[in-house]
């Protein structure tokens, strides 16, 4: 073990289907190695909910609700430097498309209207979070310093992306590292 | 032909040679240089939309698009450098952000996209605009494809090809700024379209899954699939097929620019109708027991009509082809011409005598692009030969040429003709008419059909000929001969006989057993039963055999079936109107036990 001091990580998983932080679980044994050199803190993976200051915040998954804004705030005001992990996260993908509907009919529909639901309810309990009238990525919100495109972006790209930035360098994208599924 | 000036220009250091008014991407594709591209599609106009094509002039603050300027003698240019690396990468992202592009639904992800790859290339790792997220529709109500509003870049490579290619001009932009969009019409729908003739380049040319091929969508990716050349047999003009396969499937049909009859091109029946529309298969030989058709081996298939022939006299029995089969089964046909009393190939009503009269065209198909004065004489060719009437409408609409349609019933072409009569009722007044549109005619082309060898239609065309024939240039015509069936000029020169009227051939002697190759028609061979009389003349023959790929009215009547194999698992070859010899090669393993024609008639042979 080195005596130099491991960098701190914390992950948030916002709106997104989790594919991101599969895949970073996808990583296998380089997990390992990636623990010599990292340590995780707050993260869905080690069900730690409050973020300590780190050194580096990853984010998977859309803006959609008031809460997800005020994970990626606090994540903001807590990291150095802040990954943007998948295409949620990068672009808005799948949780954006209910952007081209008002926000009244996607929950009519969700709720009310879909074909299984006997008797609807729209949800009004105060403990659950609102949805923005909009779903953003993360970078409309906050200032992002690197992403990690990708539905979800795959294992090798994420141990790329890591070891670039740890390694000090910045990731270089083209055809062979990126993709947008 | 004056040869064109040459021109020297320096792309990227490098000294490059071109012509005098190629462009400067024309210069660099050729010097191999690559500059990316996204509304530029080879073959169409230039439509200089997109920007990708940017380069620098060397003594100029501008960029200027490479595919709509014209190299200039002597110029320096820049291709690839950092600067415009990071124009084009502000494009790309322009181009994300301003409609929904969601890689992870569309049909086209994982490498049939062009915009993705452009993004890979330009290490496009975000968007730096905010999303528009607009509302748009999509439109599904077309038959064979789809368009996507969601993912439409604007290229317009759908209209032009639509406009250039195909010839009629259905899709259009409309509407201004960022509500600009492809319609359809006068923003109709596919399905309601009046000038749509689904033949599918739209969607062949368009760069990402704006437009799709329904029967192809999200069935494998093209940059994945084997794919195989071979030739369309639905009509006879024989257009060049790339059949892409996945796992034992046909994944998507477009056409071959190689082919030098379609050049890339293809009509509603050689890209969709023939795979894209599913159709019941004969999988393994059958014979009727008292109700129902029991599945045989093939063994037992042959055993059982070798029994049934060796009671019979060869007077009794008959051979009746498709005349969609290739060459070489043909060569088996008229081996076993004489174990029959009779062998015919059943053709189009009145087609008899076209496909007797030995003809093939005087000139290559294509030369209908250029031609200045086309008449097309009894022949019905809008729907049935799309891509002869895709070249014809481009000849009209691209360069004025003047178009003359004389036939028994309308046509889509009408209303793209100068004159447009019906070929029994011609007056004198007609012919100075018809003589003074064909006055300036330099490169004429007479496309014929059926109805051209009735009297009249053979006193009409040696008329039309000597009036072309008398004009100043005195150029005699292109003749290009059409006939409905595939291979039907080729065969009747073989020497089978070619039947239009099923019932008098049937009835001329009677017959205890006929030997049906309906190959692959489109209606399972059942139009040999569209006539009353012949209809009740089959269910008289006591053993009627059919050999046919798909399950129709025919294969309902027939004692003992056959599985023949269609056209994608047929080897061989065909024979176009030009004379020309196309090959046939097996796309896919055969289905279940479906054997091509001419193994099945040997197998009969023997």
């Amino acid at each position: 073990m080195s005596d130099k001091p491991k960098i701190r990580v914390a992950t948030a998983w916002l709106g997104g289907c989790s594919g991101c932080h599969m895949s970073f679980l996808d990583l296998d044994e380089r997990l390992i190695e990636l623990s010599q050199l990292v340590e995780f803190t707050a993260s869905p993976i080690t069900d730690v909910k409050e973020i300590p200051e780190v050194d580096v915040g990853i984010v998977e998954g859309a803006v959609c609700t008031d809460e997800n804004e005020h994970v990626l705030r606090t994540m903001r005001a807590q990291c150095k430097v802040l990954i943007a992990l998948g295409d949620c996260a990068v672009t808005g993908n799948i949780p954006a498309m209910r952007n081209q509907f008002k926000l009244e009919d996607v929950v009519a529909r969700g709720f009310i209207e879909t074909e299984s639901t006997q008797i609807g309810e729209m949800p009004n309990d105060p403990v659950v979070p609102r949805l923005l009238e909009r779903v953003r990525p993360l970078h409309e919100i906050v200032r992002v310093d690197a992403y990690i495109p990708g539905c979800p972006p795959d294992a090798d790209t994420i141990w790329y992306v890591l070891t670039e930035l740890l390694a000090g360098r910045a990731p270089k994208w083209d055809e062979r590292t990126l993709n947008y599924d | 032909m004056i040869a064109k000036k040459q021109i020297t220009v320096t792309i990227d250091g490098q000294k490059c040679v071109g012509e005098q008014g190629q462009t400067i991407l024309q210069i660099a594709t050729a010097n191999s240089i690559h500059i990316p591209t996204l509304c530029y599609l080879k073959d169409l106009s230039s439509w200089g939309g997109c920007r990708m094509c940017i380069v620098e002039v060397a003594g100029s603050p501008k960029v200027v698009p490479s595919c709509a300027t014209p190299a200039a003698d002597g110029a320096t240019y820049a291709a690839n450098n950092d600067r415009l690396r990071g124009l084009r990468r502000l494009t790309l992202e322009l181009l994300f952000s301003e409609r929904n592009h969601i890689c992870p639904i569309c049909p086209m992800n994982h490498g049939d996209c062009e915009l993705q790859q452009q993004g890979y290339q330009h290490g496009m790792d975000n968007v730096r605009y905010p999303y528009l997220y607009p509302s748009l529709p999509m439109d599904m109500s077309g038959k064979y494809f789809a368009l996507d509003h969601n993912r439409c870049i604007l290229c317009t490579r759908c209209i032009r090809v639509c406009d250039e290619v195909e010839g009629v001009h259905t899709l259009d932009v409309a509407f201004r700024g960022e509500k600009n969009r492809v319609i359809v019409d006068l923003n109709a729908t596919f399905g309601a379209s009046d000038s749509c003739t689904s033949c599918g380049a739209c969607v062949a040319a368009c760069p990402t899954g704006a437009l799709f091929d329904k029967a192809a969508a999200f069935r494998g990716k093209l940059n994945n699939c084997q794919t195989v050349r071979t030739t369309c047999t639905e009509c006879p003009v024989g257009c060049g097929l790339l059949v892409s396969t996945k796992q034992n499937r046909i994944v998507e049909v477009f056409g071959d620019h190689d082919s030098p009859v379609n050049r890339g091109h293809l009509c509603v029946r050689g890209r969709y109708e023939t795979w894209a529309v599913p159709r019941e298969r004969i999988v393994q030989p059958m014979i009727r027991t008292i109700h129902t058709l029991k599945p045989v081996s093939w063994q037992q298939a042959l055993r059982e009509i070798a029994r049934i022939r060796g009671k019979l006299d060869a007077t009794q029995t008959a051979l009746l082809v498709s005349p969609r089969i290739t060459n070489e089964t043909a060569k088996v046909v008229t081996r076993l011409a004489a174990r029959f009393g009779k062998v015919g190939m059943f053709v189009a009503h009145d087609e008899a005598a076209l496909c007797s009269a030995g003809v093939t065209a005087s000139g290559k198909v294509d030369m209908l692009t250029d031609a200045d004065a086309i008449i097309v004489l009894g022949a019905q060719l809008s729907r049935t030969h799309g891509v002869l009437a895709a070249k014809i409408r481009t000849a009209v609409r691209r360069h004025g040429a003047k178009l003359l349609v004389l036939h028994a019933r309308k046509s889509e072409l009408d209303a793209y003709a100068d004159i447009c009569a019906n070929v029994v009722s011609l007056e004198h007044v007609f012919w100075d008419r018809v003589a003074g549109v064909l006055k300036n005619a330099k490169r004429p082309a007479l496309v014929y059909g059926a109805a051209s060898m009735t009297p009249i239609g053979v006193t009409v065309m040696e008329r039309l000929i000597k009036i072309l024939e008398g004009n100043p240039s005195g150029k005699a015509p292109i003749m290009i001969p059409l006939t409905a069936s595939t291979n039907s000029l080729e065969l009747a020169r073989m020497g089978i006989g070619p039947v239009e009227e099923i019932a008098p051939w049937l009835d001329a002697q009677p017959l205890q057993y006929l030997h049906i190759v309906a190959s692959d028609e489109p209606d399972g061979g059942a139009r040999l039963l569209d006539e009353t009389p012949a209809r009740e003349l089959l269910k008289q023959i006591d053993c009627v055999v059919a050999q046919a790929s798909y399950q129709s009215e025919l294969t309902e009547i027939a004692r003992i079936v056959l599985p023949a194999a269609p056209w994608f698992e047929k080897s061989g070859t065909v024979t176009n109107i030009e004379g020309r010899e196309l090959p046939l090669r097996p796309v896919l393993p055969p289905h279940g036990e479906a054997r091509e024609d001419a193994g099945i008639l040997e197998a009969l042979l023997s």
